[in-house]
């Protein structure tokens, strides 16, 4: 064997340990797979997070972590609506923010959303966000545009501009990302039903999920 | 045998013709251009047809849209995948139909002068820095893996290493680098593959510690 393969073969090798290695230690700290890993419904699910749908008493709670421009959140959220229609008489349906830092403007457009929730009007701004994604994901002036749309959804103008200026609205959006980190979310969308960590690959996985929560 | 003069014989051993085939892997290296240049001329042969057929009926799911993480139709539909104002994956066919030209050609038994192999040294330069584009656009913009992007990435980084070899060798410049290099041509790869994965395992760790 000469030096080049063995030389190749150990950075291989290297990699691979390390990679095992790392694995095995974040492991067991993912609350999703930690005995009785349901999180507390308070630290998840706030009563003064947004919510898609109004049933406050409902029996199961899904939380969806999500980045307003991350393009999987934008995918997934006509299915969010449909999962509302769906299950929104069993299931508190719960958005935090989540917004990544290779994201320039989801700080912004989580500000949007949560300035629109403090009217009450949560749901037409998300989905107004997310449907033009693509005009806004690279803008300069997002902000700009999210006001737009604040004033086509015939927001109180005055009292958007001083939430969107208000330091508690940024705030509100850091304490989400927060919970979200210390629930073990490295991810956008994330999802927790009950507390417990989803870790969808289709639809399907999703509404077994509730499913299964629904009918105990 | 007779005892004539045995200095005469090693003196009439003609001096070695410099090889058809340039660079550390003289036999290989027509098949990885074959290879290489063949996966990477499917991949953006596939990517093309599933954006027609994407253009046709929007809410089609492309083959390669797995889940999330993995999803060309989310990748596919971005500027960054229009480079150049038209689907990038047209570039990918011609270029890699030249690969695989070159590959077979040698095969065949072709000597390319110098200037060939710094030509295609410049080309798959050039497809180096476009893939390394789009893998950091693919990594923090658009947040999901293409697997046909993928098997683009992992075709053009050796196809660019070994062709960049063989015309360092063809030239004859820079002879104790390309020594240093020949001796251990595999180890720069290799690492270059261990950084690209690194990355895409630290972007979506969520995701993939999931799949245990």
């Amino acid at each position: 064997m000469t030096r080049n393969v063995k030389i190749s073969l150990a950075v291989v090798g290297a990699f691979a340990l390390i990679l095992a290695g790392l694995l095995f230690a974040t492991r067991p700290d993912t609350p999703d797979t930690a005995p009785g890993g349901a999180l507390a419904a308070d630290t998840l699910a706030p009563a003064e997070a947004p919510r898609l749908n109004d049933n406050p008493g409902a029996p199961v709670t899904m939380v969806e972590f999500l980045d307003f421009e991350c393009p999987s959140c934008a995918q997934i959220q006509p299915v969010m609506s449909q999962l509302v229609a769906q299950y929104g008489d069993r299931v508190e349906f719960v958005i935090r923010y989540f917004p990544l830092p290779n994201h320039s403007n989801a700080v912004p457009a989580a500000v949007a959303a949560e300035a629109a929730h403090r009217q009450d009007r949560f749901v037409p701004m998300y989905e107004r966000v997310f449907q033009t994604q693509a005009e806004w994901a690279g803008s300069s002036d997002a902000a700009g545009i999210f006001r737009g749309y604040a004033e086509e959804l015939g927001l109180d103008m005055a009292a958007y501009d001083a939430a969107v200026a208000d330091p508690a609205t940024l705030e509100a959006v850091n304490q989400a990302e927060e919970a979200g980190l210390a629930a073990g979310v490295q991810g956008t969308p994330t999802f927790f039903v009950n507390g417990e960590k989803l870790n969808p690959e289709s639809v399907q996985d999703i509404t077994d999920a509730l499913d299964a929560a629904v009918n105990p | 045998m007779t005892a004539a003069a045995p200095t005469e014989e090693f003196a009439r051993v003609p001096a070695e013709p410099a090889p058809a085939v340039p660079g550390p892997l003289p036999r290989l290296l027509p098949w990885l251009l074959i290879v290489g240049g063949g996966l990477g001329l499917l991949a953006a042969f596939t990517l093309t047809v599933e954006r027609i057929v994407l253009l046709q009926d929007p809410t089609y799911q492309p083959s390669c849209s797995i889940n999330l993480v993995l999803s060309c139709g989310s990748v596919m539909t971005t500027e960054q995948a229009e480079f150049f104002g038209f689907p990038n994956p047209l570039l990918g066919i011609g270029a890699y139909a030249v690969v695989v030209t070159t590959g077979v050609a040698l095969l065949a038994g072709a000597r390319f002068p110098t200037w060939y192999w710094i030509g295609l040294t410049a080309g798959s330069a050039a497809g180096v820095v476009f893939v390394h584009y789009l893998i950091v656009q693919s990594l923090y913009r658009i947040g999901a893996l293409c697997p046909y992007c993928m098997v683009v990435w992992a075709v053009t980084i050796p196809i660019f290493w070994y062709s960049a070899l063989a015309a360092l060798d063809r030239s004859g410049g820079a002879r104790a680098l390309y020594a240093g290099l020949r001796q251990y041509h595999a180890v720069p790869v290799v690492l270059w593959f261990v950084a690209v994965i690194g990355l895409c395992l630290h972007r979506f760790w969520d995701y993939w510690s999931t799949l245990l």
